[in-house]
């Protein structure tokens, strides 16, 4: 089972380096609105799912990249390790 | 890494090419002329399985893995001088085929993908909008819930194929609040829903022999078993259908290249000034080494695009890139053969200055030059 903290860790990384290379780090918690916060464009989405699915070995279905899903760093964090657990 | 071609591969390029060139070219003037799309003919391309290259067999398709299909549809595109009937197989393929085919739940890939894999059926694909061109999910129609179902209301706008489609898979918005993020919802209407009607064709510049035409849905009531990819998935129904076509129709421009580069080699070695061929010079054989480095160059980024088509999702970027070369390649190409054919190059009944008014839509259908560079810098994270 993995820890959902370190799915956190490894998502945040990649988000600052991708989306947001002048951020603090600090200013993104588990909580940022990724999506409604405009860090999550359409384009930016279909890179992130890209990263998700390589990154664990999963895969992100159509009905499932919503903000719902996608919209903050615990909500990332919890489809994986869903998806993961499942696997 | 392997660049060589199989012998499977070489045989159905040679039966394609063989099969479009003595089935599919008849009268091509005429009907560009007369801007008429062939029932026919779409029927004969069933007789040979090319409505359904990739779906499964079971369902009717020929099951082809998706570089097996850009094989086809280059030699098809290298054969067919009917462009525009080319545009509607490839735009029905990618963009209704492959939905269903991918997205669709048994009962719908039963129902529909015999009929449109074996040429009885023709597929469209509904998304621009007045209001939203290359801003797609700005979208303004709407699917609203009724008691087992949902009713639509909106308008479409150049849908190809829509003059014949029997079939349309249709985009609207399911959440205003999210729109791309889950808000969209892909719907299969059949061209009998009360409510949906289709306007008078849209004439056109080029591909005068496929239809473009808008819709209009009007209080569309369809029951939850039209949804195609479950509610809120449109997003991803639309991004699959778009990878395809920007490697699959655009495999069929990489072969209309090369018909027109061999026309103008063949031209440059026979027409002689002053008792040289004009290909002797270099003002007419450097424009034809250019069209053949085109060609080559084209020809690689597509099949690469395809080896990853359903491997990675980052088949995105190279489906973009490759849209993007070949469309300006084919227009490129187009020029340089009107150019080297001179005055029968801008003759209409020549087919070349039909092969350039054919080509000017490429950089304008999946996704115009512009979107398809936003595409490439934004996965460079600009």
């Amino acid at each position: 089972m993995i820890d959902p903290r370190e799915i956190q860790s490894i998502v945040k990384a990649h988000i600052l380096d991708r989306f947001l290379p002048q951020a603090n780090a600090d200013e993104l918690t588990t909580e940022t609105p990724l999506i409604a916060g405009g860090i999550l464009d359409s384009l930016a989405t279909v890179r992130l799912v890209t990263f998700l699915e390589e990154r664990f070995g999963i895969e992100v279905k159509a009905h499932e990249a919503n903000a719902e899903n996608l919209g903050s760093l615990a909500q990332i964090a919890d489809l994986v390790r869903r998806k993961v657990d499942r696997a | 890494m392997n660049f060589a071609s199989t012998p499977e591969h070489d045989a159905l390029r040679d039966q394609i090419r063989t099969f479009a060139r003595d089935r599919l070219n008849h009268d091509v003037v005429g009907r560009d002329r007369e801007r008429r799309f062939s029932p026919d003919l779409w029927r004969t391309c069933g007789t040979h399985g090319l409505p359904g290259l990739p779906a499964p067999v079971e369902h009717g398709g020929r099951g082809f893995d998706p570089l097996t299909c850009v094989v086809a549809l280059d030699a098809l595109g290298y054969g067919c001088t009917d462009h525009g009937l080319t545009f509607a197989l490839c735009a029905h393929l990618a963009a209704c085929v492959v939905p269903i085919w991918q997205f669709g739940t048994e009962a719908q890939q039963r129902r529909y993908l015999p009929g449109l894999c074996d040429g009885r059926l023709i597929g469209a694909h509904a998304m621009t909008e007045a209001e939203a061109g290359s801003d797609s999910f700005n979208m303004r129609t709407v699917a609203e819930r009724t008691a087992g179902g949902w009713r639509l209301h909106g308008a479409k706008k150049f849908v190809s194929n829509a003059l014949h489609a029997d079939l349309i898979v249709a985009f609207a918005l399911t959440e205003s609040s999210t729109r791309f993020h889950g808000g969209v919802t892909a719907f299969v209407l059949e061209r009998s829903t009360p409510g949906l009607t289709i306007s008078a064709p849209i004439d056109t510049m080029g591909l005068r022999t496929a239809s473009v035409a808008d819709i209009r849905l009007e209080d569309v009531r369809v029951e939850d078993a039209h949804v195609l990819g479950g509610v809120g998935a449109g997003a991803g129904v639309f991004a699959r259908a778009m990878d395809w076509e920007r490697i699959c129709l655009f495999a069929a421009h990489v072969g209309q290249m090369e018909r027109l580069l061999d026309r103008a080699v063949t031209h440059a070695r026979t027409r002689q000034v002053g008792g040289v061929a004009i290909g002797k010079h270099q003002a007419v054989s450097h424009r034809i080494a250019d069209m053949k480095v085109r060609v080559d160059a084209a020809r690689l980024l597509t099949y690469r695009a395809a080896s990853r088509l359903g491997v990675t999702r980052a088949v995105a970027l190279d489906a973009a890139i490759a849209k993007l070369f070949v469309s300006e390649a084919l227009v490129q190409t187009a020029m340089d053969t009107v150019q080297i054919l001179g005055g029968n190059g801008y003759a209409t009944d020549h087919e070349v200055e039909r092969a350039l008014r054919d080509a000017v839509g490429a950089r304008i259908y999946s996704g115009t030059s512009e979107i398809q560079r936003n595409i490439i810098s934004g996965w460079l994270g600009l």
